[in-house]
């Protein structure tokens, strides 16, 4: 009952009265006309684009394949494949070397001062390189989301193994641990609140640095339509993409991130460190 | 130390006693000096050698029951066995009923008795101790101690307790060895004749041998501090 509870459904209807208040100015422009359509369509406009956009797709389920026709959907689940690809990549990759960098004080040091400065460089920026290294297309905007996402959790993980208490690891170690068990058994669950921490950063980072180089650097995706749409004067489809950008990311994190870390970090009364 | 014996090591804070423990269990390297555990020199930490720390050692991610298992889980005792084993030490250790709580969820005197029954489970040859007790409140500390002993009567294991308390090293010890202070040396063994099952604090209290012993520690040790 705390989970659902009274305060918590209170809360999230409070957070919806600046949305519900967005919506009616929305709709009264659509009726008063205070902003020309051109710039502000109104919310039917922007509900049927999604037909428009789909208007070649065969079927539901041919919605799942690229270049079926299916514009919005296609671009929806290139934009969220890369993300899966990157994750896939990226994180064992940004794990492995922040555990490793972890353990290993001097190696730790070596590193950490790279993370930093790779950090510190938002995944936008690298965009007119990365066209220079790999063209105009997936490669581009995949190379921007596995640099962001590598370096978040490589360096969320290094902070996290570096906060284990030593006396972890001597008490397994006084059991008859071995070196590799010690890693696997004290150090990567003692750094998972801070991995998934790091997760969660990478998820945002990465999202709006993806949107932003499928815009210069790519071909497909969400932020290729918008770019493309805003081109072609169809307001409508661009208030829908940054619409459905909005609401992916809130779903994602909402759903998925914030109790996959609030899981992690309760369950073990561990406290949040921020990074 | 005799096989079975409960030795104590009393000295002033500061004086050394944790590094000593820690290069009994192996985690800090020695430069003179040999350790022998039955006759083979120690090279690092090992199963033979459980340990009990001052902090809380337990893995907080891990259950009540999980944590007391680890030691056998690493050896590869397969599960049945291993439950059996870890539901006669959770029940040795009065904590039946939490097992499947997380650290988190138990008082400082309970953790440290999952830390003490995860270290037994392990079936070491010998256990250290290292200020076990520092951390919890004097109530539960004499309660605590008590209950160490009538373990060390149960399992008859060789133990070796370090502390700054006196009358703990006093009550629990077959013998007392005194250190100086920093760089701590060994000033004095003291032994105590007192059978295990006589060692309850009303008793003890109440008896001239023991207090007499204690006395004679508690002088040795306040002399190490007066000198500073
Ligand atoms: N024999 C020694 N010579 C010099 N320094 C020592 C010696 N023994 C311990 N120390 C140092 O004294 C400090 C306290 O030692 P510690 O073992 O924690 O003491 P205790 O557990 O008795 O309070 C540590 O920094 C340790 O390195
Ligand atoms: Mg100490």
């Amino acid at each position: 009952m705390t989970r659902f509870g009274r305060g918590r459904l209170r809360r999230i209807l409070l957070g919806a009265i600046p949305f519900l208040v967005l919506g009616t100015l929305w709709q009264m422009n659509a009726v008063y006309r205070w902003l020309a359509p051109i710039h502000m369509p109104p919310p039917a406009a922007v509900w049927s684009a999604i037909f428009t956009l789909q208007e070649g797709c065969p079927g539901l389920l041919d919605a799942l394949r690229q270049g079926s026709g299916c514009l919005l959907t296609n671009h929806i689940l290139s934009s969220m494949g890369r993300v899966a690809l990157s994750l896939l990549v990226g994180l064992p990759l940004g794990i492995a070397f922040g555990v490793l960098a972890g353990i290993h004080r001097r190696l730790g040091n070596a590193l950490e001062p790279v993370g930093v400065f790779a950090n510190a460089i938002s995944g936008i920026a690298w965009v007119p390189l990365a066209i220079v290294w790999f063209g105009v297309g997936w490669r581009t905007t995949l190379f921007i989301l596995l640099n962001t996402v590598f370096w978040l959790v490589f360096f969320n993980t290094l902070l996290g193994v570096r906060g284990v208490p030593r006396v972890y690891e001597h008490g397994v170690l006084a059991l008859g641990a071995t070196r590799w068990k010690v890693i696997t058994q004290v150090y990567v669950p003692g750094a998972l609140p801070s991995i998934v921490t790091g997760i969660r950063m990478s998820m945002g980072f990465g999202w709006r640095a993806l949107i932003a180089a499928e815009m210069i650097g790519g071909d497909r995706g969400l932020g290729f339509m918008l770019f493309v749409s805003a081109q072609e004067y169809k307001t409508e489809e661009v208030f829908l993409g940054v619409l459905v950008i909005a609401v992916i990311w809130m779903l994602t994190d909402r759903a998925c991130l914030v109790p996959l870390e609030r899981w992690t970090i309760e369950r073990w009364g561990l406290v949040w460190r921020p990074s | 130390m005799y096989d079975g014996e409960f030795a104590a090591v009393v000295g002033p804070s500061g004086c050394g006693k944790t590094t000593l423990l820690n290069i009994l269990a192996g985690l800090l390297p020695y430069r003179h000096g040999t350790v022998q555990v039955d006759g083979v020199p120690v090279k690092g930490p090992g199963s033979d050698r459980g340990v009990v720390f001052q902090e809380h050692a337990i893995l907080p991610w891990r259950t009540v029951a999980r944590n007391i298992g680890h030691g056998l889980e690493l050896q590869g005792v397969p599960r049945q066995e291993r439950r059996r084993r870890v539901r006669e030490f959770v029940e040795l250790v009065g904590l039946a009923g939490f097992e499947e709580r997380y650290p988190h969820e138990l008082s400082g005197g309970m953790k440290q008795r999952v830390a003490l029954a995860r270290t037994l489970c392990a079936n070491p040859v010998i256990m250290l101790m290292d200020e076990p007790f520092a951390a919890v409140d004097a109530q539960t500390r004499i309660t605590l101690q008590e209950e160490l002993n009538r373990i060390a009567i149960a399992t008859r294991k060789t133990i070796l307790l370090v502390t700054h308390n006196v009358d703990e090293a006093a009550f629990l010890g077959d013998r007392c060895f005194v250190f100086t202070r920093r760089p701590g040396r060994l000033k004095a063994t003291v032994t105590i004749h007192i059978p295990r099952d006589r060692r309850i604090w009303k008793e003890v209290v109440a008896d001239p041998a023991f207090t007499a012993r204690r006395d004679e520690i508690l002088e040795l040790v306040r002399a190490e501090v007066r000198v500073e």
